[in-house]
């Protein structure tokens, strides 16, 4: 079980959430919703450790999420992330780069220049429905399943056999949240919580 | 008697620089410039060894190793385009820890040398150490560093996923690794035939057999890439509390 309570978020002194109240339940699919901005990431990843909370409470299972506690908590916990699409280098780890024999080996000190690497191409919808699936069924006993728009990317079929995949975890009694303006997600959820955008 | 071999030797500038003044006026200048600051760099750096060896202190040879350690990790972080006030320790710390390793290694265990820690030795050996080690260390440090800020994700995904963090963290580690040992292995295999390594014709100069020579050759290019990857390991390992947060965020 998951549980917000008049949760602020904010980093580097900027308000990012605030008034988060909720509880997400186990054996149930809960899913955050709302416009562009309106901090579904936020959240989520304040729930994964990687935001502080400034005040309230976020809890795991009646255990309070600190820094320290964070990654104790994750080892519990099943994420996909918003770009997801971006994980090619998780499914195939890039190759070494060509090199052509040339002067900064080893017999003198030419200095090279620095390498900039290139952020991986994007995965198509069916290599990130395969990441996806890998992951979920690979989480063996973890009792939290959390997804930021896992079918942000995906054709239609792809994200119906998703939400199959959702719904086995909550039915297996796992607490899953997932964060989606899909309706197809939404319409399936046990539980709907609407985020609106913080006005200034 | 020295100074006329040196003028004599200097005569043969008039071969090229006759060709380029008849050809190319405007090289010429910067053909001039050039001679003028090898001499000069090559000199300054001769009068440093020539104290070395004269005094032969340990202390004054390790003290020297870390100056060499801390000079080289600026112009590698010059190149990676990194805070020095960040990142000097931990870069400095790598290229002095992966050549004093292989190079106490190699003085004490490999090679036949009596007085190990003697500067005629331990000198050129840890140069030539740390020269390797900072060579690579700009591949390793800068593609540790841009891979990591172009695949975040993939570091948040196995953070998120209860992944430690010295786990996450070695998909990027090997790609750093990658980076380093790629170039090596490019250019070993044609070392030798394309290749004619300077390090060897030094040592052939220097008045050692050709089986000496080969020895040497291959003993301290075995511990140019040792050294590079315990540097590199270290490297990143020291750079890690600059390059994350508490959170474990990139910064």
């Amino acid at each position: 079980m998951l549980e917000f309570k008049d949760a602020t978020i904010a980093t580097e002194g900027k308000i990012l959430a605030t008034g988060l109240s909720f509880i997400a339940r186990d054996g149930e699919l809960t899913c955050i919703t709302g416009p562009e901005g309106s901090g579904k990431t936020t959240l989520l990843r304040t729930l994964m450790g990687f935001l502080p909370v400034e005040s309230g409470f976020v809890s795991v299972d009646g255990e309070l999420l600190t820094v320290l506690s964070a990654p104790v908590f994750r080892t519990l916990m099943v994420y996909l992330p918003q770009q997801v699409q971006m994980l090619a280098h998780q499914l195939t780890p890039p190759d070494a780069p060509s090199c052509e024999a040339d002067g900064y080996a080893v017999w003198n000190a030419l200095m090279p220049q620095a390498v900039k690497a290139e952020a991986p191409p994007p995965l198509s919808p069916e290599d990130i429905f395969r990441l996806e699936e890998q992951t979920l069924l690979g989480a063996g006993d973890k009792s939290i399943v959390i997804a930021d728009e896992p079918a942000a990317n995906l054709t239609p079929e792809l994200s119906r056999q998703l939400l199959v995949m959702l719904r086995q975890q909550a039915d297996a009694g796992k607490t899953v949240l997932i964060a989606s303006r899909r309706q197809l997600l939404v319409g399936h959820a046990d539980q709907v919580i609407e985020l609106k955008v913080k006005s200034e | 008697m020295m100074i006329l071999h040196v003028f004599l030797g200097a005569l043969l500038l008039a071969i090229p620089a006759g060709a380029l003044y008849y050809f190319d006026k405007a090289l010429l200048r910067s053909f001039g410039v050039a001679v003028g600051r090898m001499v000069t760099q090559i000199l300054l750096v001769s009068l440093i060894v020539w104290v070395l060896v004269h005094y032969d202190k340990v202390w004054i040879s390790l003290l020297w190793l870390v100056l060499l350690a801390a000079l080289s990790a600026v112009l590698v972080l010059r190149r990676v385009k990194l805070p020095l006030s960040k990142f000097l320790l931990p870069v400095a710390a790598g290229l002095f820890a992966g050549a004093l390793v292989v190079g106490l290694y190699l003085l004490f265990v490999v090679l036949p040398v009596h007085d190990a820690l003697g500067a005629r030795w331990l000198v050129p050996i840890m140069a030539l150490l740390v020269g390797h080690s900072m060579t690579t260390g700009i591949l390793g440090l800068s593609t540790y560093q841009s891979a990591l800020k172009a695949d975040e994700q993939q570091y948040e995904f196995l953070r998120g996923n209860g992944t430690s963090h010295l786990k996450a963290v070695l998909p990027f580690v090997r790609r750093a690794l990658q980076a380093v040992m790629s170039p090596s292995v490019a250019n070993l295999s044609v070392l030798g035939f394309y290749a004619m390594p300077l390090l060897l014709c030094g040592i052939l100069l220097g008045g050692q057999s050709p089986i000496n020579a080969f020895v040497l050759t291959l003993m301290l290019v075995i511990g140019c890439l040792a050294s590079s990857v315990i540097s590199l390991a270290v490297i990143l390992w020291l750079s890690d509390r600059q390059l994350f947060d508490k959170f474990g965020k990139l910064r």
